[in-house]
């Protein structure tokens, strides 16, 4: 069902770049309503919708039906939180986001491989922990660009925990994680890789909490980067390295592959 | 027409073509696009006279051989030690004053319309800052040297 959705939503996504002839610098698209196609509880919807509508990131919002889904298309802009990231040397990767819908997607296969905790690494405006709050599950948004902080407390509806941190020297263990699942945020060849490795290396000194911890890596498969000899969209080395496997991956929108082909793959692993 | 007048004829242009535009380089205002040509020739001509001095005679290819110093010439002292750094202060300059713009009306509501017009200049600006770092490369070339 979780890979369905996915799917269908990654072709709302090739519909909307068909017909899409706004300017903005950023757009997406949430389902007004639960429907065959996108089976998901309309309480759940709602807050997605409140989340887009709160968020400062975006100017301007309409409704358009995209192929026989009718949507609200949210249209916005990142370049102010771009440039004051890319200001700070601390910021590993500019801030530039998934889909709420994609994020929404993303945790709910968290949810389904079991982990009770997101902990949403560079979290950006911090919508894959609000998707897990959303999804019932326990969550934590960690950011170290003060823009970005702010710009989440002003879009904690549902409570997901927004820390204003470095994630490298983050205290893990006063979360009491007992099943996590860390989304790294940023491309592994983007800062990622500098961000997971150290993120693990914190976890790994944490007793037992490896075994029983997952992780999602945004990979790329585009020929601007130079391929990661193990694969895995980027990520192939890292995952080798610290004695993960790749247990699946979803294809799903994001904000910078809107106009491209591809979508970016998210890749789930676990300690093997 | 001989393998060696096509090679001659063909150094001709591409230095011609590169005093060109570095004569163009003079001018108060110089688009990114200007910028990236006048390197992508520098660097065109620099590789031509590389390959070519390992393979003329000094003694047969006299004139050629005064043509590419001459043209070497130029590339140093015109262009490394002056036109070059200049590039980049007028870039380094015109990154902060659009940062500085950009970043003095964060606090004002905007329109669509606004918003829209305004992340063209953020736009410029990434442009900016991808030429500063291809001229940055140069840069480091030199110091190499």
């Amino acid at each position: 069902m979780i890979e369905e959705l996915a799917k269908n939503l990654v072709h709302l996504k090739k519909e909307l770049a068909k017909v899409y002839d706004g300017n903005s610098q950023i757009q997406e698209v949430i389902p007004v309503s639960t429907s065959d196609l996108f089976p998901i509880l309309q309480q759940d919807l709602e807050l997605l919708h409140q989340f887009a509508t709160k968020n400062p990131i975006y100017y301007n919002s309409f409704e358009k039906t995209i192929g026989n889904v009718p949507c609200i298309v949210y249209e916005g802009d990142i370049n102010k939180y771009w440039l004051n990231s890319i200001q700070h040397g601390s910021s590993r990767a500019p801030f530039s986001p998934t889909w709420i819908m994609s994020a929404y997607v993303g945790v709910l296969l968290a949810k389904d491989l079991g982990y009770q905790q997101v902990i949403d690494i560079g979290s950006g405006d911090g919508r894959i922990a609000f998707c897990a709050k959303v999804l019932d599950l326990k969550s934590y948004s960690i950011e170290i660009d003060d823009m970005l902080s702010d710009l989440q407390n002003l879009l904690t509806i549902l409570d997901f925990h927004p820390y204003c941190s470095d994630a490298m020297t983050f205290d893990y263990s006063s979360l009491n994680l007992t099943q996590p699942i860390f989304f790294i945020g940023g491309l592994a060849q983007m800062g990622g890789i500098a961000l997971a490795s150290g993120v693990l290396e914190k976890i790994d000194s944490i007793s037992d909490l490896k075994k029983n911890a997952g992780w999602v890596f945004a990979g790329t498969y585009s020929q601007k980067y130079a391929p990661d000899p193990k694969n895995e969209a980027g990520w192939g080395t890292l995952i080798e390295k610290n004695n993960l496997k790749s247990i699946q991956t979803l294809s799903l929108p994001t904000v910078w592959t809107f106009h491209e082909q591809d979508e970016t793959p998210y890749i789930f692993a676990q300690t093997i | 027409m001989s393998s060696f007048d096509d090679i001659s004829s063909m150094f001709h242009t591409e230095s011609e073509k590169l005093e060109n535009l570095i004569n163009n380089t003079t001018k108060p205002k110089l688009s990114i696009h200007e910028i990236i040509e006048t390197y992508y020739q520098i660097m065109n001509v620099s590789s031509m006279t590389t390959m070519l001095k390992q393979q003329l005679d000094a003694n047969k290819h006299k004139t050629l051989l005064d043509k590419i110093a001459e043209t070497e010439r130029i590339i140093s002292e015109k262009f490394n030690s002056s036109i070059h750094p200049q590039i980049m202060e007028k870039l380094t300059k015109s990154i902060q004053q659009t940062t500085k713009n950009l970043q003095s009306g964060d606090s004002v509501q905007k329109s669509k319309e606004d918003t829209e017009n305004e992340a063209k200049l953020y736009e410029e600006l990434r442009k900016k800052m991808s030429t500063k770092e291809f001229v940055e490369q140069y840069d480091k070339g030199l110091s190499h040297d």
